[in-house]
C-alpha cells in the first residue's frame, strides 16, 4: 500500500509539472512580437539585424532551418505538426506546392498597401490566379559569369550564341586540357532556365486543369544540344556547390558558371580567393532572342501557422519592398532585388567582391533583368526536378539519351498530378 | 486445531502475493511506456496513414484533403519498377557487404583467440574503434577518400602510373558503399563472436591437441561449429541492418553521379515522404519493407532453429 501511494503521488506531481510546463506564456500585448524567419540567403542575418535595431516592437529571429532543397519538406512537416515559423523563404517554383498544402497564407489584402513597390510581372511570380501568396525578394535572371583573367590568358572570346559556346568549349579543351568552359544542366531549374527564351514552359493552366509539356520540341532541342557537349567531353559533369565543384572553381578548372545573377554572391562564399577575377555577360542566345531565363530567385511567404500575419507582412514590406531593405539585400546578401526601388538604387551600391573588376556590373545586370521570359510552375515541381536529376545523372553515366529523360519526366509529372486528383488538360 | 494456523498463513501469503503482483508491472512501466510511445504509436500511425492519400478537392489550386484509399498505396508501391530496382541494388550491396563483414569478423575473432597471441587488448580496441564512428561521419570521411581530387588511393595509383579506378561510378559504387559498411560493422560482429569463443571450455582444445590437432584444425573442426549460434545471430543482425541501409548512400549522393534519390529502398521511402510530399505512399512502402524483413527473419530462425537454440 505504501509503495502504491508513493508511486501515485510521484505520478501526480509529474503530471502536474508537465502540464504546467506545457502552458505557453500569454502572447500579445505583453512584450514585443516575436517572428520566426526560415531562410538561407547568404548573410541575411545581418540584414535582419538592421530591422531589429530600428523596430524593437517587432523582433525577427532568423533560423537557418534548411537550404533551398530541404526547406519545403521541413515546412510541410512543421505545418502537419501544427507549429512552425511565421515566415519562410521559398523559391518561386515551390510556391504552388506550398499553396496547395495550405502552408502559404493569402496576403492579397495586406500587400495592397505596397503593391507599387514591384512591377506587375514580378507580382505574377508569387500570385496564383488573383491571390498573392508571397512577397518577391530577389529574381535570378540568367547571366554568363566567366573568369575574365583566364579568358584573356587563353585568348577566348565571350560567346553570344550557343553555337559559339560549343566552339569555345572545344577551344578550351585544346588550350587547357585540365579545364572546362563550364558545366551542363544536371539540375532541372537550370535546364528550364536555358530553355525559357525558346518558350520552354513545363506547366500551364487551362481553366481548372493543368497542362504538362516537359518533352516539347523546344525542350528536346535544349537536351540534344547539351547531350552533344557532354558526349564530346566538352562539359564538366560535377554538380555545382559540391566539394569537388568548389575546388574546381577555386583552381581555375572551370572557366564559367551560367546561373542566376545571384551567382557572384553565392560563389564568393566557396571561392573567396578568386575575388575580382570574374565578369558577367548576357547568357548566350539560341536564335538571337534577347529575353533571359530565370533561375531561382526567391520570395518570402507568411505561413498559415503564423499568429501575427500583419506584423509579418509589415516586416516583408521593409525587407523586400523598401529601398533600405532591398539595398541591404543587394549589398550584404548579394541578391538582385525584385523591388523597383531596389533595382533603381543598384548603381550606387558597392560591387559584389567576386566581380569587383567589372565596373558596369550593375548596369549589365539591370539590362538583363529588364527582359525576362515568363515561366509557370506547377504544384508538383519537386517530382519533375527529382525525376529529371536522377535521369540526367544516369544518362550521363551510361551515355544514354537526354531526350528520353524528358519523356520519363513528363510521364512522372502527369502520373503524379493524376494521383493527387488534378485534371490534366489534353 | 491445525486448520486455524493454515488459514492464517494462507491469508498472509495471499496478501503478500497481492502486493507483489504489482511490482513487476511497476518495474516494466518505464520501458513499456517508452516502447508504446516511440514504437507502437508511430507504427500504428504509419499503418493508418498508409491507407489514406492526399487528394485535391477540385480546381487547379484546390487545397489537398486526406481521403481513405484502401490498398491503393500498397499496390502502387509493389508495382513500382523503381522499388523493385532499388531492391535489386540492395541485393548487390548485400552480397558484397554481409559475407565480407562476417567473414572478416570471424577471422579476427579466431586470430585473437589463439593462445599466446600478443597485443590482444590493443587489437580488440583497434578493430572495434570504427564501429564507434557515427555513420554519417564515416561516410563523409570515406567519401573524401573516394573523390579523385582528395583521394590518397587515386594519388597512389597515379604516382605508379596506373589508371585510377573511379570509386564513385557504377559498378564500383557498390564496392565503395559495401566497404564503408564492412569497415564500420566488423568491430561489433567480432566482439560478439569473440565473446562466444571465450565461453568454449578449454578442455576441448586440450583434448584436440592431445589428438594431434594444430590451430587451424581446432578452428575449423571445433571452434566454428561451436560458434554456430553466434554466427547465425550476427548473420541475422547483418541482414536486418543491410535491409535498412540508408546513411551511406544518402550522404554519398551529393558526391556521386551514380546514386539516385531512390538508390536503396529506404532512400526511396525518404524521398517519397519528404521530397515528393507523398507520406501515405512512403508509409505503405515502409510497411512492405518491414513485413519483408519480418518474413526473412522468421524464415532464417525457423530454418536454422536446431543450430541456433539446441546446441
Amino acid at each position: 500500500m505504501k509503495i502504491i501511494s508513493r508511486a501515485a503521488s510521484v505520478a501526480v506531481v509529474a503530471a502536474v509539472g508537465i502540464s504546467l510546463a506545457g502552458c505557453s506564456p500569454d502572447s500579445g500585448s505583453s512584450g514585443p512580437v516575436q517572428l520566426e524567419y526560415w531562410g538561407w540567403a547568404p548573410n541575411i542575418a545581418d540584414v535582419i539585424d538592421v530591422w531589429n535595431e530600428d523596430n524593437p516592437d517587432i523582433q525577427v529571429k532568423l533560423v537557418q532551418a534548411a537550404g533551398a532543397d530541404d526547406i519545403v519538406a521541413k515546412t510541410l512537416a512543421a505545418k502537419r505538426a501544427g507549429e512552425g515559423p511565421d515566415l519562410v523563404q521559398a523559391e518561386y517554383q515551390k510556391i504552388p506546392n506550398l499553396v496547395t498544402s495550405d502552408v502559404a497564407l493569402d496576403i492579397t489584402e495586406d500587400v495592397a498597401s505596397f503593391k507599387d513597390e514591384f512591377t506587375d510581372a514580378t507580382w505574377a511570380l508569387t500570385s496564383l490566379g488573383d491571390a498573392v501568396y508571397a512577397v518577391p525578394q530577389d529574381t535570378g535572371p540568367m547571366v554568363f559569369m566567366y573568369r575574365a583573367d583566364l579568358f584573356e590568358q587563353y585568348g577566348l572570346q565571350v560567346p553570344t550564341t550557343w553555337d559559339e559556346y560549343a566552339a569555345t568549349a572545344a577551344q578550351v579543351r585544346q588550350v587547357a586540357p585540365n579545364a572546362y568552359l563550364g558545366g551542363y544542366p544536371d539540375d532541372a531549374s537550370t535546364f528550364v532556365a536555358y530553355g525559357q527564351p525558346l518558350g520552354v514552359d513545363w506547366w500551364s493552366i487551362d481553366g481548372e486543369a493543368w497542362g504538362v509539356d516537359v518533352d516539347s520540341p523546344e525542350s528536346t532541342r535544349v537536351a540534344d544540344y547539351w547531350q552533344g557537349l557532354v558526349n564530346g567531353g566538352l562539359a564538366d559533369t560535377t554538380h555545382f556547390f559540391t566539394p569537388e565543384w568548389n575546388t574546381k572553381m577555386n583552381d581555375g578548372s572551370l572557366l564559367s558558371f551560367t546561373a542566376g545573377v545571384w551567382a557572384p554572391g553565392a560563389v564568393a562564399s566557396v571561392a573567396p580567393d578568386t575575388a575580382g577575377l570574374w565578369k558577367i555577360a548576357p547568357m548566350p542566345s539560341w536564335d538571337g532572342e534577347t529575353a533571359a531565363g530565370l533561375m531561382g530567385g526567391s520570395s518570402v511567404m507568411v505561413t498559415t501557422m503564423s499568429e501575427h500575419p500583419k506584423e509579418a507582412t509589415k516586416f516583408l514590406e521593409w525587407l523586400n519592398g523598401s529601398q533600405e531593405g532591398s539595398s541591404a539585400l543587394a549589398s550584404i546578401a548579394g541578391l538582385f532585388p525584385a523591388s523597383i526601388a531596389g533595382q533603381e538604387s543598384l548603381s550606387s551600391l558597392p560591387l559584389p567582391e567576386l566581380v569587383s573588376g567589372q565596373s558596369d556590373f550593375w548596369t549589365v545586370a539591370a539590362d538583363i533583368a529588364a527582359d525576362t521570359a515568363p515561366v509557370t510552375w506547377g504544384p508538383n515541381t519537386q517530382v519533375a526536378f527529382d525525376t529529371y536529376t536522377d535521369g540526367i545523372k544516369a544518362a550521363t553515366a551510361n551515355g544514354t539519351s537526354f531526350a528520353d529523360v524528358l519523356t520519363k519526366t513528363q510521364q512522372a509529372v502527369v502520373d503524379d498530378l493524376k494521383k493527387s486528383g488534378y485534371d490534366i488538360a489534353e | 486445531m491445525t486448520t486455524a494456523p493454515t488459514t492464517r498463513v494462507g491469508r498472509t501469503r495471499r496478501r503478500r502475493t497481492a502486493g507483489g503482483a504489482l511490482a513487476p508491472w511497476a518495474f516494466l512501466s518505464p520501458a513499456a511506456i517508452l516502447f508504446v510511445l516511440f514504437l507502437i504509436i508511430p507504427i500504428g500511425y504509419a499503418l493508418y496513414l498508409s491507407f489514406t492519400q492526399l487528394k485535391v478537392a477540385g480546381g487547379a489550386f484546390g487545397k489537398k484533403q486526406q481521403v481513405f484509399v484502401g490498398f491503393d498505396n500498397y499496390v502502387a508501391s509493389l508495382t513500382d519498377p523503381e522499388f523493385v530496382a532499388s531492391l535489386g541494388r540492395l541485393g548487390m550491396f548485400a552480397i558484397i557487404a554481409v559475407p565480407l563483414t562476417l567473414g572478416l569478423a570471424l577471422v579476427f575473432a579466431l586470430l585473437l583467440d589463439i593462445p599466446r597471441v600478443r597485443a590482444t587488448r590493443f587489437s580488440r580496441t583497434a578493430i572495434f574503434l570504427p564501429y564507434a564512428v557515427p555513420g554519417v561521419i564515416a561516410t563523409l570521411m570515406w567519401g573524401f577518400m573516394y573523390l579523385p581530387s582528395t583521394s590518397p588511393f587515386t594519388a597512389a595509383f597515379t604516382s605508379l602510373g596506373l589508371p585510377a579506378p573511379d570509386f564513385l561510378a557504377a559498378p564500383e559504387i557498390f564496392g565503395s558503399l559495401a566497404n564503408i559498411a564492412i569497415w564500420s560493422g566488423i568491430g561489433f560482429n567480432m566482439v560478439v563472436m569473440y565473446t562466444a569463443l571465450r565461453s568454449i571450455p578449454a578442455e576441448l582444445y586440450e583434448a584436440a591437441r592431445i589428438d594431434g590437432a594444430n590451430e587451424w584444425t581446432i578452428a575449423w573442426r571445433i571452434k566454428i561449429p561451436l560458434l554456430s549460434p553466434a554466427l547465425i545471430l550476427t548473420f541475422l543482425f547483418s541482414v536486418i541492418a543491410t535491409l535498412q541501409a540508408y546513411g551511406e548512400p544518402q550522404t554519398l549522393r551529393s558526391l556521386s553521379n551514380s546514386i539516385s534519390y531512390s538508390f536503396f529502398p529506404l532512400m526511396k521511402v525518404y524521398r517519397d515522404a519528404f521530397a515528393l510530399d507523398n507520406i501515405p505512399g512512403a508509409a505503405a512502402t515502409s510497411v512492405v519493407l518491414a513485413l519483408g524483413t519480418l518474413l526473412i527473419s522468421v524464415f532464417l530462425l525457423r530454418g536454422l532453429q536446431r543450430r541456433t537454440f539446441d546446441s
